[in-house]
């Protein structure tokens, strides 16, 4: 149950770190008109059409960590700690505060990205929606770099 | 009209509250549960660790939630010349510096 349980969670943060790339790239460097290239196509992504997917991925995403959490607390962390693996166990512990903080973020996300979009939020909301990135990136990254150290073994 | 004007208020301020009161949840261990994921058991308030580890993370969230919706009601509340100098800005700008502030506080865990 907690390996489908971790998959499923690791199949959702894929799809949110898809949205939320494609949204920081659109809103950094939104393509110029008539470019057709793969890069260009990249860019010319419709930007707000990305912010409910990227708040219910969020959630479902830090839900599915939440309910996995234990076990990694009793069968993963307890190894690394033997092994003395500190970098990979502060990273881990530095995910679960980046995704609270993060999750604290996302209903300015939401207003700030509300249609019609306010030209005079356009900085906070490129700003904003990079943190998230970032956070995203860093969960994923640091999961996945975890369980290749632990296996399925939970 | 009122909840249409204090809704970018309340965001704002939510996202501000949520980081500060969270980081001082963390700091001070303000968890309004404790999980003991050995005994699949949960506790009121913050509990010593019980036939394995306590876990706090979710004691902390739920505080941090709370106070962070309480705060942000009340400040919705407050005068539109107040509400009006809470710019988007601190809904990134608060948040950054308590993430910043957390990889300091960890920072004994990459420099080992």
């Amino acid at each position: 149950m907690i390996i489908a349980l971790l998959i499923i969670h690791g199949l959702l943060a894929v799809a949110l770190l898809g949205a939320i790339t494609h949204q920081a790239i659109g809103v950094w460097l939104p393509a110029r008109p008539g470019a057709q290239s793969f890069v260009a196509r990249l860019r010319s992504v419709s930007t707000p059409s990305y912010v409910t997917a990227v708040i219910v991925l969020f959630i479902a995403t830090a839900i599915l960590g939440g309910i996995i959490y234990p076990a990694y607390r009793l069968n993963v962390r307890i190894v690394l700690e033997q092994y003395e693996l500190h970098k990979a166990n502060g990273s881990f512990e530095l995910k679960e505060h980046l995704v609270a903080v993060g999750m604290g973020m996302l209903p300015a996300y939401w207003y700030l990205w509300r249609q019609p979009l306010a030209e005079q939020y356009a900085s906070s909301r490129k700003i904003l929606t990079t943190i998230l990135a970032f956070i995203v990136w860093w969960g994923f990254l640091v999961g996945h770099v975890l369980n290749n150290i632990r296996g399925f073994e939970v | 009209m009122s909840a249409l004007r204090s809704t970018p208020t309340f965001a704002i301020v939510f996202a501000v509250a949520f980081a500060v009161v969270y980081l001082l949840a963390v700091e001070n261990n303000w968890a309004l549960f404790t999980y003991h994921p050995a005994l699949e058991e949960f506790g009121l308030w913050v509990e010593k660790p019980k036939d394995g580890p306590a876990m706090y993370w979710y004691g902390w969230l739920a505080t941090a939630a709370i106070g962070a919706f309480g705060i942000a009601a009340l400040a919705s509340w407050l005068p539109g010349a107040v509400t009006e100098r809470i710019g988007p800005l601190w809904s990134w700008l608060i948040p950054s510096l308590v993430m910043i502030n957390f990889a300091y506080l960890l920072r004994s865990f990459f420099l080992r």
